[in-house]
């Protein structure tokens, strides 16, 4: 198989094995949120948009996480592979923040009166989001790559500071928002089935977004080396096993081959 | 015959350096008034205007008087950003500064002249709302505008030297800054706020400060690689 030195291979048996565990996580999440799990003896039905809410917040952190190591990967090694890496995982971030805040906004109007209040952490939220979306914005200025790279990972190390605010908000401030219920000192306030489907749809949203993600790093790998192609179509590879052993060997000159 | 000059007296240090750049950059403010033109009609229709949609009466111009300051001086704050870089290269100035000056020193030069420049915004801001919405300052209130504009001017430096000349920039500019700035929006506002105490808020702005500098510090080098 041609590989340009230093790419890796495809992921292919990693990428089904966790859209394979994404699927059933997912499967699991549905019928415990859905039919195991009581209704909120306050809130009602309306509250069973947390499995869906509160997963989707804690992976957009580990995205915007991903996006740090990978910005700070890129700075020390100055790889373009670490950039795919921080890009893949900005996207699916940004994307999960504003599911969150559309999420959180949906579940806010039955239970608050209204779509939106001027809480920390919901500022502080559609601010994170904000910060991601001028990452992503910052990207495409140049047509140096390495411009684009540069100027991306400092935006992704300066950007990371607003999640611990995120977090942290409904502590530090007086919060509309409900403080953490799982992660705190002592037992989780929650009903044993609630927190069941909760942590499945972390599971599930970790994995579905992992599969994401791996799919979306394969795209942006492969375009660092258009001219040569990971995988060769399946017409070349008769092609190539009709040439005799000994004049197998392809020639690359200026990454096409001759 | 020749001596050889002392080694003390060559040795231009960064501090020497930094030093150098900001009297270059208030040399050029003095010629060119770049703050009172950029700043000053930002700061002064923006307490105007404020004064308008949130008067006239007395309490709630108590209640809004410190946050539409930092509001000024964060809206100030994005044209003043391309004076970091994009206003030296259009005079042809940037790279010959890259080349001379070490990366510490020309952080160092324009993040003086930038926290100059923001605090002259702020300083005009408390003015006009002490003055048109009867608000006086309070001493917490001025160590927080001291505090706070220099994680601002920090954050301004790195992002006016970052986003190239184009016509996404004060977009960019606006959507990276302003929220990047929002620690100062709101300790600044709590600090200058009455019945609140200062301190803690205070204190958030010392880790806002030091947060801005250690990054903009450890990324200047990079960014100017451009």
């Amino acid at each position: 198989m041609a590989v340009e030195p230093g790419l890796r291979p495809p992921r292919v048996w990693l990428r089904r094995a966790v859209g394979l565990g994404a699927g059933v996580a997912t499967l699991a999440m549905l019928i415990l949120a859905l039919w195991v799990a009581p209704p909120d003896a306050v809130q009602g039905q309306p509250q069973r948009l947390m499995y869906l809410h509160v997963p989707a917040a804690w992976v957009a952190y580990l995205a915007f996480a991903t996006v740090l190591v990978a910005s700070l990967g890129y700075l020390w090694r100055r790889d373009l592979r670490w950039d795919a890496h921080a890009q893949a995982a900005a996207e699916l971030g940004a994307g999960l923040t504003a599911l969150t805040l559309v999420l959180g906004s949906l579940w806010g109007r039955p239970v608050w009166g209204v779509w939106w209040a001027w809480d920390p952490r919901l500022v502080s939220t559609a601010v994170l989001l904000l910060v991601y979306v001028g990452y992503l914005g910052v990207r495409g200025l140049s047509p140096d790559r390495h411009v684009n790279a540069r100027r991306a990972a400092v935006i992704g190390v300066l950007g990371f500071v607003e999640v611990p605010i995120v977090h942290f908000s409904v502590l530090w401030w007086r919060s509309l928002h409900q403080p953490p219920t799982v992660i705190q000192p002592g037992a989780p306030p929650i009903a044993a089935p609630m927190l069941a489907a909760l942590l499945t749809g972390v599971l599930a949203f970790t994995l579905l977004t992992g599969w994401v993600f791996l799919r979306r790093l394969d795209q942006l790998t492969a375009r660092l080396a258009p001219a040569v192609p990971n995988r060769p179509a399946p017409a070349a590879v008769d092609a190539l096993a009709a040439i005799p052993v000994a004049s197998k060997t392809i020639h690359v000159k200026n990454g096409a081959p001759r | 015959m020749l001596t050889a000059p002392r080694t003390s007296a060559l040795r231009v240090t960064v501090l020497r350096q930094g030093w150098l750049l900001l009297r270059r950059e208030l040399a050029i403010e003095k010629a060119s008034r770049e703050t009172l033109v950029t700043v000053a009609p930002f700061v002064g229709v923006l307490v105007l205007l404020g004064g308008l949609a949130f008067g006239p009466r007395p309490a709630v111009f108590a209640a809004t008087a410190p946050g539409m300051v930092w509001f000024a001086v964060l809206v100030a704050a994005v044209p003043l950003a391309p004076t970091v870089a994009i206003a030296e290269a259009a005079d042809d100035a940037w790279d010959l500064l890259r080349a001379v000056a070490a990366p510490g020193a020309l952080l160092a030069g324009k993040l003086a002249a930038m926290w100059l420049r923001l605090l002259v915004g702020w300083g005009l801001a408390t003015l006009l709302v002490a003055t048109l919405f009867g608000v006086p300052a309070t001493t917490a209130g001025l160590a927080g505008g001291v505090v706070a504009t220099l994680g601002v001017a920090a954050l301004t430096v790195l992002l006016g030297t970052l986003l190239p000349a184009t016509t996404r920039r004060p977009a960019l500019l606006a959507v990276l800054l302003l929220p990047a700035s929002l620690p100062a929006l709101v300790a600044g506002t709590q600090t200058a706020t009455t019945g609140v105490p200062a301190a803690p808020w205070l204190a958030l702005l010392a880790v806002f400060d030091l947060l801005t500098l250690t990054v903009t510090w450890a990324v200047f080098p990079t960014l100017l690689e451009d």
